[in-house]
């Protein structure tokens, strides 16, 4: 059988490498990537943004142990960050909705298009920075953000984050 | 398919926007990246989800990352354990592949004893279960992409990969199948 580079396997060549593979043939059979998910992995090429630059993810109150910077109960805070430029939002979730509500940072008017798998919503952040968008479908969710008028002249995108 | 297509190539023309090269990569990469978020026990849709979000992650940075075209398997395997994580961290409920489906088989069983290897896998202790999920992958993986996978030091893998195995057969014995 030809190896990949450096597969884990027995170099020996043992009976662990025949019972991996018959194991392997049980997950193809059992569980393997679904046809829906595999299109939707090569379809995640169109989303591709090249003039952009990329906000990361700095925060997420959803995996930071300390409770005080929840909002409410139900509400994760999160921020993205790029060099000038970050956007704070906080998401509610109504069953299979979400509703963001953002801040810009510094507070700026831009265009924001909530970029989601299944579309894109376009919401409008006023002179203070302030936007909200409601009736996001729960997904992976990317922000574009196009300030309306200043100093950074190509727009801002943030990491795609599952909401 | 598979391991003629050089990555590096795939990763080129995919940076460069072209759809084949990028389907080479979901073909070379899809099942890893699978295997690790169903290692992490997220039921089917949370795992669509988890997965989608690490390639359009990819989609987004693949130009940005020159220096680890040789090393996608790898990034990609990181990705979907840290989402996967996240997800667990932020309040998903939690299920284990064996128990959230009816997990029949395409074409059904080819036999009862796949049945048994399925359920025994699952029913092994979770960094086992955990561990083998990903070495179940399709084309087998390396050891950088499983530890990247599990959050393992890379000379752990083997002995771990040897002491699970042996747990699994322990187990098939004790029901009274030699694996």
């Amino acid at each position: 059988m030809e190896r990949q580079h450096n597969e884990v396997a027995d170099p020996a060549g043992s009976g662990d490498d025949r019972l991996i593979e018959e194991l392997r043939g049980a997950a193809r059979r059992f569980d393997p990537l679904p046809e829906s998910v595999r299109e939707a992995a090569r379809a995640s090429l169109t989303w591709r943004t090249v003039d952009a630059e990329l906000a990361a993810l700095a925060f997420d109150s959803a995996v930071e142990p300390s409770t005080n910077a929840r909002s409410s109960g139900d509400s994760r805070l999160l921020t993205f960050s790029a060099p000038g430029f970050s956007v704070e939002m906080e998401v509610a979730a109504m069953g299979i909705r979400r509703r963001l509500v953002g801040q810009v940072v510094p507070p700026q008017g831009a265009r924001i298009e909530v970029r989601h798998p299944g579309g894109v919503v376009i919401v409008e952040a006023d002179e203070l920075g302030r936007f909200s968008a409601e009736g996001v479908s729960a997904g992976p969710v990317s922000l574009r953000c196009r300030p309306a008028a200043g100093t950074t002249t190509s727009a801002i995108i943030t990491e795609w984050v599952l909401l | 398919m598979g391991g003629s297509m050089d990555v590096r190539d795939l990763a080129r023309a995919a940076a460069a926007g072209d759809q084949h090269g990028w389907n080479g990569l979901v073909e070379r990469f899809g099942e890893l990246v699978w295997s690790t978020v169903r290692a992490h026990g997220l039921r089917s849709d949370d795992s669509a989800d988890v997965v989608q979000t690490t390639w359009l992650r990819l989609a987004e940075q693949l130009h940005r990352l020159q220096d680890e075209h040789d090393r996608l398997g790898v990034w990609l395997a990181a990705t979907a354990k840290r989402e996967s994580q996240r997800l667990l961290r932020s309040g998903t409920p939690a299920t284990a592949v064996g128990e959230e489906t009816d997990a029949k088989p395409a074409g059904g069983p080819t036999s009862s004893a796949d049945n048994l290897v399925w359920w025994v896998i699952h029913d092994l202790p979770e960094h086992c279960r955990r561990l083998l999920r990903i070495l179940m992958s399709t084309p087998p993986p390396s050891y950088e992409e499983v530890a990247a996978a599990l959050d393992l030091p890379v000379d752990g893998i083997a002995h771990a990969r040897a002491e699970c195995l042996e747990e699994f057969r322990r187990r098939m014995a004790g029901i009274g199948i030699t694996a």
